[in-house]
């Protein structure tokens, strides 16, 4: 088992080497460049002081700060290999400095004028705190309809679930979330249609937990409505196949009850598919919250990626891609382990 | 076996005397039919209705999305109508109430209602009457018209001006930008309500507006990028300060006409812009009215008392005076170019005119008319493309009646033709034939043309009906936007789901039959592929092309192969497992044997066994691809207004008052995305179980 984890964890890290070179490819194709921004900025600071120099002066002096500026950065090469590794943190700049993300410098927001670091860190919580709350809420739901519906197969209930459930997965969730919105906000008005607490509030504790999840409680309910339609059918598409199995007919043979037949006998079995799903979704959602958290004006990850897209603030960007790959990345190294933990087979043949 | 009837049963014994038996004994030994793998695919596909209701529903969708543009030759993706936007669906623009059918003394309108006169003095109000967000319905009558004998009307952008006959003066619907000043207890009450109605949704917006203070820049951007946000909150803000704005751009409505009366027999002409209101008197006196933001020129004519005819661009208000030698507007330089039809080269003002004079103008929006002391015509403004020149008169002929629209004007000549012409893009200019002869008098409004006879009963109209689905923000018809926008979302999905495939196939069934290294390096790069987070990559890819200096054609093509670029690997891992099977099988074995080339076994022999489930995969993903395009569209980094598609037609509803207020413009677009997903998909499902040799029909 030790080694089948080092093995994954190994093939783990070079695939988001590989990733995060083309990221900064990426990255590097717009336009926008950090060091000529910031030497303009300092020749416009210097305006009164450089009155009298010529043009010609000024140009010098221009040329000799962007040339600082890029060394500072370790864009002062057109090596794009060189360049990566400084960003990474794994080669020197011009000044023998390593700064790159290994040593924890995540570059620089222009936009919200701080470091990426801090300006993450708060819509890095509320995203994962809705996402464990979202996921949570929907596998409570699945898992029991997609049993009962594999259990009582092709009765009325079941065909209606099945017709909901293909509802369910081919509604954009953006059209979902609209018409939640309307629902909600404008016919019902239980919700509020956006935002994160009471505009003026400044509560503490019990209070604040409450307020938040009034404002948060529609974001949930949305997020967990669009995942019921694939979970519940993947659920029971495995529960049936489960079901089918020699063994629980056996199970039946020797007249253990129904209940221990579906719950130990089949629901093990099914588990492996949905250990996939699950962790699979969940990464998903990570993806997918980018739409609520635009439509419900949630201060999440997804909001400030779109809006730094939106300002070009690209070191935000790579950051936060970077954050969406990793947890991909550790997502599938879940669902690795699990499946070595869930089914023997998996360990042996690795 | 069937029961045979009496007929059945003879041609049988015939059949046998002559032909023998041989068919009829199989059939009777009731052998099993052999059906071939499709055949039997598409007989089990045919049993399930859903399916097939799914099925007929994609493909009319297909017919109407990629056929439906053919029928509409004047649609273009940057069409705006300021005085069109956001209506609500209805057909009723051109009904004439039936009351009003026989009776007609006038008919005036400027925006999506129109307002009618009948000789009795009823006043009528048709088309889409609800007003926006202000939760007004103009078609509201207030009691003390409705009572009164009425003998002039005529309708702005928002509000109606009505003129008794004891030359009180009525005003109605919106009154925020002071297109009227009422002491109309009745009309006051339901402004006040109305208020209360859109209140909630001041809390709402104010809730949000404080909400994303936090995040001033996504606020502006989404306003940059849909008009619609800025304005609904404009239209509110300027509702919470009534008070605060009112008097500031705004001409109030003169004193005496708020409560006194006006000398009736004395008016020459009442007529409302886009939120200003005019009355001119035979001697010269103008009353003038109402938003001075619309009207940059208002100021000049506030106290002008030698005009003889007044009327209002979109823009500027325009007027001749006594002098009758050009077209007044308080500028220099507005519509000093005259010409003798609309297709025809401009020439200065005194160069044309010479010695005659102008006797009266008719303005549509942009441009207008005017009639010269010889009865001849002339035209001055710009022209939009699209409008159609005025057609040649006969010898002798002369204009009666002039009566102008948004973009158009008909026009009733002394041999009793009606002639339409100028903007068409709405069919303003189709004249029935059988108004011809008939017509005694003309009316047109907005994009309507009715034609009356010497009864005042209504011979003919035509026009504008109404938008089926409503309209948007900028004025455009949702319905052709829906059909074009599929047009573009299917294509997108189409061409994305098809690089993918070939991708998914190539790789799948190389690395599937070659096995070894090929299959270990290609299944690794599938992975790396399969671990990039979809949506963000997709935004960050497209946010990039976006900097970039490309067509706009160009960039759909690269957002396609964005798509199809990164959904291939769960084809690919599906026909190499699938490739994986059939590798094994005889007949593999007998190709090779007989000295086949190994790639035409792959792709040859070994393709067309896995085509079903390529086939399905295909369906589904073709949804998918639907799907994530119009996420992307939606968040704004797919295709970008004015191309629609069915994502970003959903992004300016982004916000619970478009919600609440314009239903319209998400819930027919959101119904034409979900179903095609739906039903897509569905017959993707299907397809699956109907493939499956494995599945039993009842799973």
């Amino acid at each position: 088992m030790g080694k089948y984890v080092l093995k994954r964890i190994g093939y783990m890290l070079v695939v988001l080497v590989v990733l995060s070179f083309l990221l900064f490819l990426i990255y590097n194709l717009v336009p926008n460049n950090r060091a000529y921004t910031d030497a303009k900025a300092d020749m416009a600071a210097q305006k009164t002081r450089l009155r009298n120099a010529s043009d010609e002066e000024k140009d010098k002096m221009f040329d000799e700060m962007y040339l600082e500026y890029q060394r500072q950065y370790g864009t002062d090469t057109n090596n794009m290999a060189v360049r990566y590794l400084r960003w990474v943190g794994l080669m020197p700049n011009y000044y023998g400095k390593y700064s790159g993300l290994l040593q924890g410098d995540f570059g620089y927001s222009y936009e919200l004028k701080d470091d990426v670091v801090n300006v993450v860190k708060e819509p890095m919580k509320n995203t994962i705190f809705i996402n464990i709350f979202a996921t949570i809420l929907a596998l409570g739901i699945t898992i029991p309809l997609g049993i009962v519906c594999a259990v009582h197969k092709g009765s009325k209930g079941d065909q209606a679930m099945q017709v909901i459930t293909i509802i369910g997965y081919s509604l954009p969730t953006f059209v979902t979330a609209i018409l939640f919105v309307w629902i909600f906000c404008s016919l019902l008005g239980i919700f509020p249609p956006s935002g994160m607490k009471t505009p003026g509030s400044n509560y503490t504790g019990w209070k604040w937990f409450v307020d938040r999840m009034y404002y948060m409680a529609l974001p949930l309910i949305t997020m967990t409505f669009c995942s019921l339609g694939s979970m519940t059918r993947y659920v029971r598409a495995s529960m049936i196949d489960a079901l089918s199995l020699d063994c629980i007919r056996t199970a039946r043979a020797k007249g253990v009850t129904e209940k221990a037949v579906i719950y130990s006998h089949a629901w093990r079995n099914a588990l492996i598919p949905i250990v996939t799903l699950v962790v699979g979704w969940f990464l998903g959602i990570f993806g997918g919250s980018l739409i609520f958290e635009t439509t419900f004006g949630i201060n999440g990850m997804g909001k400030l990626m779109i809006s730094s897209l939106r300002t070009q603030d690209f070191d935000v960007v790579i950051l936060m891609q970077l954050f969406y790959v990793a947890i991909s990345l550790i997502g599938n190294l879940i669902i690795d382990i699990v499946y070595g933990l869930v089914d023997p087979r998996v360990r042996v043949s690795a | 076996m069937k029961k045979k009837n009496f007929f059945g049963r003879l041609s049988g014994w015939v059949r046998r005397v002559f032909f023998g038996g041989s068919r009829d004994l199989a059939d009777s030994i009731d052998v099993e039919e052999v059906v071939s793998p499709i055949g039997q695919i598409v007989r089990n596909f045919l049993e399930r209705r859903l399916a097939v209701g799914a099925m007929i529903v994609v493909i009319l969708m297909f017919l109407l999305v990629f056929f439906g543009p053919l029928f509409m030759p004047n649609y273009y993706d940057s069409y705006t109508e300021v005085t069109q936007k956001n209506v609500a669906p209805t057909m009723s623009m051109m009904k004439v109430p039936s009351g009003l059918k026989n009776d007609i003394k006038m008919i005036d309108s400027y925006g999506s209602f129109s307002v009618g006169l009948s000789n009795s003095g009823d006043v009528y109000v048709w088309g889409a009457t609800q007003l926006g967000t202000t939760g007004i319905d103009i078609s509201d009558i207030p009691e003390a018209v409705e009572n009164d004998t009425i003998c002039y009307v005529a309708a702005g952008i928002d509000h109606i001006i009505a003129i008794s006959e004891s030359g009180k003066v009525y005003g109605w619907g919106s009154n925020k930008h002071g297109q009227y000043i009422t002491t109309d207890k009745e009309v006051l009450e339901q402004l006040e309500e109305a208020e209360e109605s859109v209140s909630e949704e001041d809390q709402a917006i104010l809730e949000e507006a404080g909400a994303t203070t936090e995040d001033a820049e996504s606020v502006e951007g989404e306003e940059s990028a849909d008009e619609e946000v800025s304005e609904s909150s404009d239209e509110t803000d300027v509702a919470a300060s009534t008070a605060a704005s009112a008097g500031e751009n705004i001409i109030p409505m003169p004193d005496e006409l708020v409560n006194g009366t006006i000398d009736v027999a004395n008016i020459k002409k009442l007529v409302c812009g886009y939120q200003c209101t005019a009355i001119l008197m035979n001697d010269g006196k103008l009353y003038i009215w109402g938003n001075a933001n619309a009207y940059q020129n208002i100021s000049s004519f506030v106290d002008k008392d030698d005009l003889t005819d007044i009327d209002f661009t979109l823009n500027y208000i325009v007027g001749i005076t006594d002098a009758g030698t050009s077209i007044y507007t308080g500028k220099r330089g507005l519509y000093d170019q005259y010409r003798s039809n609309i297709n025809e080269a401009g020439k200065s003002s005194k160069k044309f005119l010479g010695k005659r004079k102008i006797v009266s103008i008719y303005a549509t929006n942009n441009h207008l008319c005017g009639m010269l002391s010889d009865g001849s015509l002339f035209f001055a403004g710009n022209f939009p493309s699209d409008s159609v020149a005025m057609p040649a008169l006969h010898d002798g002929e002369t204009i009666v009646q002039i009566e102008a629209g948004t973009y158009h004007y008909t026009a009733l000549t002394s041999e009793g033709r009606v002639l339409s012409w100028g903007g068409s893009t709405l069919k303003q200019t189709d004249v029935p034939t059988k108004v011809d002869g008939k017509t005694a008098k003309v009316f047109a409004g907005a994009f309507q043309s009715y034609a009356v006879d010497s009864n005042g009963s209504l011979v003919g109209k035509w026009g504008l009906k109404g938008y089926l689905f409503g309209t948007d923000g900028y004025g455009a018809d949702i319905f052709q936007r829906i059909i074009q926008g599929g047009k573009m979302t299917m294509t997108i999905g189409a061409v994305a789901v098809i690089i993918s495939t070939i991708i998914g196939i190539v790789v799948g069934c190389l690395s599937g039959y070659f096995g070894g290294t090929v299959d270990i390096v290609l299944m690794r790069i599938a992975e790396v592929f399969a671990a990039i987070p979809f949506l963000p990559f997709a935004l960050i890819l497209s946010a990039v092309m976006a900097q970039m200096d490309i067509s706009e054609n160009k960039k759909i093509f690269i957002l396609m192969c964005i798509l199809g670029v990164l959904t291939w690997t769960g084809l690919a891992r599906m026909v190499r497992g699938q490739v994986l099977v059939a590798r094994e099988n005889e007949y593999v074995t007998a190709a090779k044997a007989m000295g086949v080339k190994e790639g035409r076994i792959a792709f040859r022999h070994i393709l067309p066994n896995i085509v079903s489930i390529i086939f399905v995969t295909l369906t589904l993903d073709f949804a998918t691809c639907m799907l994530t395009e119009s996420s992307l569209s939606y968040l704004g980094f797919g295709v970008t207004y004015p191309r629609p598609t069915w994502g970003n037609m959903l992004s300016g509803s982004n916000n619970s008052t478009i919600i609440k207020n314009y239903w319209w413009q998400w819930v027919f677009t959101s119904i034409f995305l979900a179903v095609t997903c739906i039903c897509i998909n569905i017959v993707g499902d299907t397809l699956r179980d109907v493939m499956d040799p494995k599945s039993d029909r009842d799973k």
